[in-house]
């Protein structure tokens, strides 16, 4: 059983519930307003999630389904507290968590690669360091290099079975 | 008849038979008679009525299905052969009767109802899993059920119920993913079937089916909540990887599979969301519809269309989206510090209901609410189309200042994507501003800061800090954005203010005089701003600057701030002014925000041609601190090398006002505590005297390049080290204290102009002098006193066992000098020791002189000491006096420090003790053939062993000077511990000069100690060689052995006796012979 998991939409959210990037995979491209909707929504979903981890002290960055609209909903929060959310087209199989985790690893490895670039901080008082717009403008379109490698992974999703390795090894390169 | 008389009536027995003839009712049946019981009863009433009919009635429905299974069975063996016949007729006869398939729904459909009442779920649910695949058959085929007829639309509404029914009884059973699954297949296959019967997801009919599939099972999940039925939550399962060991274990398959994952369609969610759902189904229903109104003449005949023309769908999407959010808000756990963003979503899609219902009031009273969250986390794309919503909303309820104020805000939040062209918005605006009037002639303020603000802005100080009355240089930079178009919008002018006192200034705006004069940036001097020049703020500083903006366009205010009081200047709020028509409209900016999205990014105009700007790297760019000028005080602490223990040492310090200001000086001088053992310091300065911190020393009111000192004097004991001081001098400006410039009110709080220096001093501390002793004991001569005679028993009796000699070396270490005024030798006998004498007592003066560097001073002293009566504790005699040397030190100016004291105690001591002694007594000097007395004593010192003595006296023929008289070979009564023998010769010396004594050997015969010494000498058979010890040579170290170096050797004028057992057979005493 390989089911096939069609990436709609990746949002990544700031711990301050700012939107750091939101992309759409959907073909053709409609309606991305619905996906800052579902993004900006899913927070309050992250929001009792984290509280639950928080009261059964896990450490699990793996937020699971969030809710169902007509796409699935899944949560993921970094250890820096930065919100990934990701839309599943909607198929009837079972979702396995191991293949939602890698993809949501990915996208974490994509957007910590993005962030880690030193000429985000370019002309930024240096004492600044810890200031999240930083982290926020990592999603600002100056920066190509971030959009490319989610939508690479995004591409992936649709294209190909997603297997762990498969989607590590695209981002190596 | 049903009334408490009528239960004793006679008849009523007739009565009732009557009533179950007439009613047909079996004899055995129960008839049931409302008997007039109260409220509180009328519980146990219906309970008594349950159980009474509980068993008939499932017998009942038994028997029901039984009935109807024999019926179904005889129908489906009929089944072949009537289909072919059935066929036929059906198709064209229009009241036909059933058909085979029709007959299984029918039964099955019976017998799941009865399973149902019988309360058999289980069964229940498997005879409309039945009847409802074989109605989807049927509905499957249009020859059996040709669609949009009567009974086609009957089986569709069957289907749907029977599709609740299961859902239901699934639910019954708690089993959510299986519910929801079939909830969403049933929707799936008739959504299949509808795209057949040309009622596809085009149409309304579709989508007003879909939203009634939601609602309904929104309705019956709603139903379910309020009792037991509890909406799952799909957190992940802990720990996926841990999960995997449970597959392979392979035994709760289900489980393991749940753990893997679930399918998102089987994720029973709580019933807001079927509300939503079915609110957006509906909405798509109107959709369609508004479509089909379109081109209506198409449709118009239509019974199902004319029947959409009555429904009012906004009224029931707006229902069901209030139901949503009502749900939402109940689930919702992120409890009311905040609007949950789900309850907002839905809030949105309800203001947009109303918007589009005409409702424009409340909607935009939603708005409001919705906004705030949205801008507060910068979800611009959200916003964007609400404030759109919303400005058409303000345009429909005819609020000028709302629109005004909405197409700011979207102005600055920018175009949306792609469609707007950058100048549209403006052009609204204007065409806004022009063509309506304000509804009051109040200056309309707008602000933006907490949204997007039209410009960005920065101001930005070159310094960090600067001292009072000194210039600080600030630039605020205003950049438009480049995507959107600002330049038509008519600015009259910018305000500044600034923080504090200072004041604010107003740009006007200008013209150029011609478009070419116009370059992407303007650089405008606002010069020099003060807080003293508050005065004449009249002055119209009249600064003019062309406050259009182009896209990309950057206007640059320079100047310089200076405050004459401390304080934090900064650009506290910026003011554009719009004028258009009667339209007045101000709108504040933040002086540094930037559009969200964007790092605020300050920089520094360095130049304007070439334009080159600075990059500043710090944190507090948009402020600066005024300080008071730093007090420049001098301080220099002068003393004289180390100081030394016991003195009281002067340290100087002074201060000189180096400033051009009045400064009022106070010193503050801590000692640090110290870890030195025994340390006890104090200091002193004036009368106040602390072993830690004096506080507030005053040197006064220090005029400009005036001086003063202080002596401050440490006095240190203990050990040497180094001792720490802190001073602190504190300065406070005079001026400060009586301020000449008047304080406005709204001026900060003073800051008291003050300065302080700090200093630290480290003290090595040292000793002026050093001691060091020498101590040799002498055994007594006396003889030991019987051991019955009286005298010991006297008080005062002295038990003579022997003196000490104590050579004490002064040392001056110091490196300046000391005078000495006083040495003195305190005594304090002891019971086991007491001084005899001492030099110091004798000539004082001729010591008390100034000691430099190196001088040393020696003292003896002899002390007796007592036999002791028992080992001491410590096996130590105290010394018995203590040395005291009171000087002064020599200070460079001859003159001569405090009186300090030096204290050396003697040492302790411990005189060795004996065994078996022999001490050899002869007089130093002898004339030639005249008799000299020759003496020896043996002792027996040891505690519990007797002697046995043999004495021999050797004279040697060829070098004996002497003619002895007296025992030459004998042996000795026993001697007891501490028992003596005086043994006595008479020599005549018989040559001149030195002259040996004849050798004495003396011997104990008795068995010696197995000891490794012992051994040694049984080589000569006779015994233990006793030592002979020459009294007028006596001297011997401490028995322990004392490693202090301070013994020093030089200074000993005894002779040093080495003793060594071996020694003692070839000692000889020696006597000078005069002639």
């Amino acid at each position: 059983m390989a089911p096939q998991l069609r990436l709609n939409a990746v949002a990544f959210v700031s711990p301050q519930n700012h939107p750091i990037l939101i992309r759409t995979f959907e073909q053709p491209r409609q309606d991305e307003l619905k996906y800052h909707y579902i993004a900006h929504t899913s927070l309050d979903v992250i929001d009792e999630r984290i509280q639950a981890a928080t009261a059964s002290k896990s450490t699990d960055c793996y937020l699971g389904l969030l809710y169902v609209e007509d796409v699935a909903v899944y949560g993921y929060m970094t250890p820096l507290k930065v919100k990934i959310i990701i839309a599943l087209e909607l198929s009837d199989s079972i979702v396995r968590d191991a293949d939602v985790v890698a993809i949501f690893k990915a996208l974490h490895t994509a957007y910590r690669r993005s962030v880690a670039n030193p000429f985000l901080r370019l002309n930024v008082p240096t004492e600044n360091v810890t200031d999240h717009s930083i982290l926020v403008s990592a999603g600002n379109s100056r920066w190509q290099a971030f959009r490319k490698r989610v939508d690479e992974i995004g591409r992936a999703s649709y294209g190909f079975v997603p297997s762990p390795l498969f989607l590590v090894t695209s981002k190596i390169q | 008849m049903a009334s408490r008389k009528m239960l004793d009536d006679p008849a009523l027995d007739a009565r009732l038979t009557f009533i179950r003839r007439q009613s047909g009712l079996d004899p055995r049946a129960a008839l049931f008679v409302l008997s007039p019981v109260t409220s509180a009863e009328i519980g146990d009433f219906v309970r008594s009525l349950q159980e009474a009919l509980y068993e008939p009635a499932i017998e009942y429905y038994t028997n029901h299905s039984k009935r109807v299974r024999r019926k179904r069975n005889r129908h489906s063996q009929a089944n072949v052969s009537y289909q072919l016949p059935l066929t036929t007729i059906g198709s064209t006869s229009a009241q036909r009767p059933l058909r085979p398939e029709g007959w299984t729904v029918r039964y099955e459909y019976k017998m799941a109802c009865f399973a149902e009442f019988r309360g058999e779920d289980d069964i229940a649910l498997k005879h409309y899993h039945d009847a409802y695949s074989a109605l989807h058959i049927m509905l499957g085929s249009t020859a059996i059920l040709p669609p949009r007829t009567k009974r086609w639309a009957e089986a569709k509404v069957l289907a749907d119920c029977i599709s609740v029914k299961i859902c239901k009884l699934y639910l019954y059973n708690n089993e959510h993913a299986m519910a929801l699954a079939h909830h969403s297949s049933h929707m799936r296959l008739f959504s299949d079937l509808s795209r057949g019967w040309g009622i596809g997801e085009e149409t309304f009919e579709f989508w007003s089916w879909l939203a009634r599939q939601h609602r309904v099972f929104a309705e019956l999940l709603e139903q379910g909540t309020r009792s037991t039925l509890k909406i799952p939550t799909h957190l992940p399962s802990p720990g996926v990887a841990s999960q995997t060991q449970e597959t392979q274990r392979g035994s709760l398959e289900v489980e393991a599979m749940r753990a893997l994952g679930l399918n998102p369609t089987q994720a029973l969610q709580h019933p807001g969301f079927y509300y939503y759902m079915a609110a957006r189904c509906t909405e798509n229903r109107r959709d369609r519809y508004l479509r089909a109104l379109e081109n209506e003449s198409s449709h118009h005949a239509s019974p199902g269309f004319v029947n959409e023309r009555k429904v009012d769908h906004l009224s029931i999407v707006l229902e069901l989206y209030t139901r949503a959010y009502e749900l939402f808000k109940k689930y919702s756990t992120s409890s009311s510090q905040s609007q949950g963003r789900l309850t907002l979503w839905i809030a949105y899609l309800i203001a947009q209901t109303y918007y589009e219902s005409g409702k424009f009031e409340m909607a935009v009273r939603f708005f409001e609410r919705i906004a705030k969250t949205y801008r507060r986390e910068q979800w611009d794309a959200l916003l964007r189309p609400l404030l759109s919503t919303w400005y058409r909303c303000a345009q429909h309820l005819g609020d000028m200042e709302l629109s005004v104020q909405l197409l700011l805000e979207i102005i600055g939040h920018g175009p949306q994507d792609d469609q707007d062209d950058p100048e549209s918005l403006e052009e609204d605006l204007l065409a806004v501003l022009k063509s309506t009037v304000p509804s009051s002639d109040q200056v309309l303020t707008v602000d933006l800061t907490e949204s997007g603000p039209l410009l960005d802005t920065s101001a930005v100080f070159w310094k960090s800090h600067v001292n009072v009355d000194q210039a600080a240089a600030f630039q605020i930079t205003l950049t438009a954005p480049e995507i959107i178009s600002l330049a038509s919008l008519p600015f009259t002018s910018l305000l500044v203010q600034f923080s504090g006192d200072l004041p604010s200034i107003t740009v006007q705006h200008t013209a150029p005089e011609s478009d070419a004069d116009v370059s992407s940036l303007q650089k405008i001097d606002l010069g020099d701003l003060s807080t003293s020049s508050s005065d004449n703020e009249d002055k119209d500083k009249d600064i003019k600057a062309n406050l259009r903006w182009r896209p990309g366009d950057t206007l640059i205010l320079c100047g310089n701030l200076t405050s004459s009081v401390p304080s934090n200047m900064t650009v506290s709020k910026l003011v554009l002014t719009l004028k258009e028509g009667n339209w007045n409209i101000d709108l504040p900016l933040h002086p540094n925000s930037r559009r969200s999205g964007t790092i605020p990014y300050p920089r520094w105009l360095g130049s304007l041609s070439p334009v080159r700007f600075i990059p500043v790297h710090r944190d507090n760019y948009s402020f600066v601190v005024v300080r008071h000028r730093p007090h420049v005080v001098k301080v220099s602490l002068s003393s004289e090398g180390p100081a030394y223990l016991g003195e009281e040492f002067p340290i100087v310090i002074d201060v000189t006002n180096a400033d051009d200001r009045e400064l009022d000086i106070v010193v503050d001088i801590l000692l640090q505590p110290t870890e030195i053992e025994e340390a006890d310091n104090f200091i002193s300065v004036d009368e106040e005297r602390s072993s830690s911190l004096i506080k507030g020393v005053e040197f006064g009111v220090l005029p400009p390049g005036v001086n003063m000192n202080k002596t401050l004097y440490l006095a240190c004991s203990g050990a040497v080290g180094d001792r720490v001081i802190d001073i602190s001098v504190q300065s406070r400006s005079m001026a400060s204290v009586s301020p000449t410039t008047p304080v406005t009110p709204q001026s900060p709080s003073q800051v008291a102009d003050t300065g302080e220096t700090l200093r630290t001093l480290v003290v090595p501390t040292v000793d002026p002098i050093t001691a060091t002793h020498h101590v040799t004991y002498r055994r007594s001569t006396k003889p030991s006193p019987g051991l019955g005679d009286l005298d010991t028993f006297e008080g005062d009796y002295w038990d003579d066992a022997g003196e000490a000699h104590v050579v004490t070396t002064m040392t001056s270490v110091g490196p300046s000098g000391i005078f000495v005024e006083g040495l003195k030798l305190l005594r304090e006998d002891g019971t086991y020791a007491k001084v005899n004498e001492s030099t110091v007592d004798q000539d004082e003066d001729e010591f008390l002189t100034e000691w430099h560097t190196g001088d040393e001073f020696c003292d003896q002293c002899r002390i007796s000491l007592a036999r002791l009566d028992e080992p001491l504790g410590g096996g130590y005699i105290p010394g018995p006096g203590t040395y005291e040397v009171s000087w002064r030190r020599l200070l460079p100016n001859n003159q001569k420090g405090s009186l300090a004291k030096t204290r050396f105690s003697l040492p302790p001591l411990k005189p060795p003790s004996d065994g078996l002694i022999a001490l050899l007594n002869v007089p130093n000097t002898a004339k030639l053939h005249q008799t000299i007395p020759l003496q020896l004593t043996i002792r027996n010192g040891h505690p519990t062993k007797s002697a046995n003595i043999i004495l021999q006296l050797e004279p040697d023929a060829v070098t004996d000077g002497f003619v002895v008289a007296g025992i030459r070979n004998g042996r000795l009564p026993i001697l007891l511990p501490g028992g003596e023998e005086i043994i006595k010769w008479n020599l005549i010396p018989i040559e001149c000069g030195w002259v040996k004594v004849p050798k004495i050997k003396v011997m104990n015969r008795r068995p010696p100690p197995p000891s490794a010494h012992g051994q040694a000498h049984d080589v000569e058979g006779e015994g233990e060689i006793v030592e002979v010890v020459d009294v007028r040579w006596d001297g011997r170290p401490e028995q322990s052995v004392r490693t202090s170096v301070d013994v020093a050797r030089k200074s000993v004028e005894v002779p040093k006796v080495e003793m060594h057992p071996s020694d003692a057979a070839q000692f000889a005493a020696v006597v000078l012979v005069l002639p």
